[in-house]
């Protein structure tokens, strides 16, 4: 295992290369405020995604959703499509790391007979419910007992200034500059300035405008950070062979794993401070895939703060460790520059914040050659999943 | 979901697995968990070791630290710090066990001048919010060594 072991690990997943694949997508709008609840949101979202796959509601059998939030279950499901039918289902589903497992738990339902279709849907409300939650989206982290006595009272909270300490770490490790975090930022909005759905779509980001946005907890900037947003997304998953009678292009899975990390979501406590589970999740998912990263076409990765990108890239194996900052300068990670095409959607930090599940929706479009910024000719696409607890990497390709 | 304690974001003095180390920070002294069995330090509390299984005791620390990283806050994230912008939150190692990261205040130093393992000691500080009148609690902040 790459990276220091004592810190975490990976969790053990069968091979399922090439047993499944994504056959629909559907999104919401994504927006500010909108005064929309989460599981409206989620309706829409897999209503579009059945109707992309060529499917009625009733055909759809599994239902993978995030149990943290439960917006959207197979309660709802049906109240939505009036159906009644059996359902498998998890509730380890839905966004965040859980977007790129969740094909996992499908593969295994469908392997066992116990599901054809799965749909995973993830939506979130954040920008409407803002104003009632203590510290934004720090508030589930406040409720926990040893960040509430032993953190929060000392000013390290919320998640921008966790983020400030791990980018001042990198920074004091390896070097990493300013200019270089902001190479992330300015990547995304560009990308984001190419796709009419993305909320910044028109808002044009320099690293001049980067460089002078003010500093939320110094060294972490406004721009280093993601939006707050409503919106959400589903996916269906299907057996490799059911897919070839579908009407969408086939994105089959080829590669999963979820790495843990033994202090969870303290992370002040990581031992290895400036990296993330990817260490643990990366090396497998590639294994089972049969891919390296030089194989990789189109990365998207989970980019809560760009410091997060910047660690992914290297837990990930895109570059050696400590070396992202010098890595990610200039062009490399443009759509259109050949080298890593990084969120070419424009990521949590300029098309939306809905926590990971518009990044696996951008792959499958990439990998069908339907995205707004498309990168040419991408064949492999890869999704970095993060909570800080968990990392999860996701392998697709196109058929 | 919501935090409903009215003296938050000072800590919980009734908590169970934390109060110890305020208590600590009454009498001015800097203790943190250690197995009675295996003599591992234990950072954040746990209920037992978690290598071993045994017992933890509150022990007394040298109260010396070196800086791990740190952050200046300049956003009041909560109504709470909106007085006490910018200041800097930081994580320090522990001299005789590192792998203890104490978060804390850094005081009595302009930000310009902290550096990458700067040596620190704690000094035991009442911290008291505006948003909570008429209490406060030693807490161990830490400043440069001289």
């Amino acid at each position: 295992m790459i990276g220091t072991p004592d810190w975490g690990h990976t969790t053990s997943f069968e091979d399922i290369n090439g047993d499944v694949a994504i056959v629909g997508i559907g999104e919401t709008e994504y927006t500010k405020a909108s005064g929309r609840t989460a599981r409206d949101i989620g309706a829409e979202a897999a209503e579009r995604a059945i109707a992309d796959a060529g499917l009625e509601p009733a055909d759809i059998d599994g239902l993978t959703f995030s149990g943290a939030f439960a917006d959207f279950d197979v309660a709802a499901f049906h109240e939505q499509f009036g159906t009644t039918h059996e359902m498998w289902s998890s509730p380890w589903g839905g966004g965040m790391s859980w977007a790129g497992t969740a094909p996992y738990l499908a593969a295994r339902a469908i392997n066992a007979g116990k599901a054809r279709h799965v749909l995973n849907v993830f939506p979130v409300a954040w920008a409407t419910q803002r104003a009632s939650m203590t510290g934004g989206p720090g508030e589930v982290h406040a409720t926990q007992t040893a960040k509430q006595n032993l953190e929060v009272p000392f000013g390290w909270f919320p998640q921008p200034v966790y983020f400030a300490t791990i980018m001042r770490r990198h920074m004091l490790e390896f070097g990493t500059t300013e200019a270089q975090f902001g190479a992330v930022a300015v990547a995304c909005r560009r990308h984001a300035n190419l796709h009419p759905g993305a909320v910044m779509h028109g808002k044009k980001m320099t690293i001049d405008d980067y460089l002078a946005s003010p500093y939320l907890a110094d060294p972490l900037r406004l721009f280093d950070s993601c939006l707050i947003s409503d919106g959400g997304a589903a996916y269906v998953t299907t057996s490799a062979e059911r897919a070839q009678d579908l009407p969408a292009p086939v994105v089959v899975v080829r590669g999963v794993a979820e790495g843990l990390s033994a202090s969870g979501t303290h992370w002040s406590q990581q031992r290895d401070f400036t990296s993330t589970p990817q260490v643990f999740s990366a090396p497998p998912a590639f294994a089972m895939a049969g891919l390296t990263p030089q194989d990789v076409d189109v990365l998207t990765a989970y980019d809560p703060f760009t410091v997060v990108s910047l660690m992914q890239i290297e837990d990930m194996g895109f570059c050696p460790k400590g070396e992202s900052g010098r890595f990610v300068e200039g062009d490399t990670l443009f759509h259109d520059a050949g080298k890593l095409p990084f969120n070419p959607h424009g990521g949590l930090l300029s098309h939306a914040y809905v926590l990971g599940i518009a990044h696996v929706v951008e792959l499958v479009k990439q990998l069908r050659g339907t995205a707004a910024a498309q990168v040419p000719g991408a064949e492999v696409g890869v999704y970095g999943g993060y909570t800080g607890a968990h990392a999860s990497t996701l392998v697709l390709t196109k058929a | 979901m919501a935090i409903k304690r009215a003296d938050f974001p000072l800590p919980d003095l009734e908590d169970e697995l934390t109060k110890e180390f305020f208590a600590g920070a009454a009498r001015n002294e800097l203790v943190i968990p250690r197995c009675t069995a295996c003599g591992a330090w234990v950072w954040y509390p746990e209920p037992a070791c978690p290598a071993c299984g045994g017992e933890l005791a509150w022990t007394s620390t040298s109260g010396r630290a070196r800086l791990f990283s740190w952050a200046v806050v300049r956003r009041p994230f909560l109504p709470a710090f909106a007085e006490m912008i910018p200041f800097v939150t930081a994580l320090v190692a522990l001299e005789e066990a590192p792998e203890v990261r104490i978060v804390t205040y850094i005081v009595d130093t302009d930000p310009q001048e902290l550096t990458a393992d700067l040596p620190l000691e704690v000094t035991f500080r009442p911290l008291s919010f505006p948003t909570v009148p008429d209490r406060a609690v030693a807490v161990p902040m830490f400043r440069p060594r001289p």
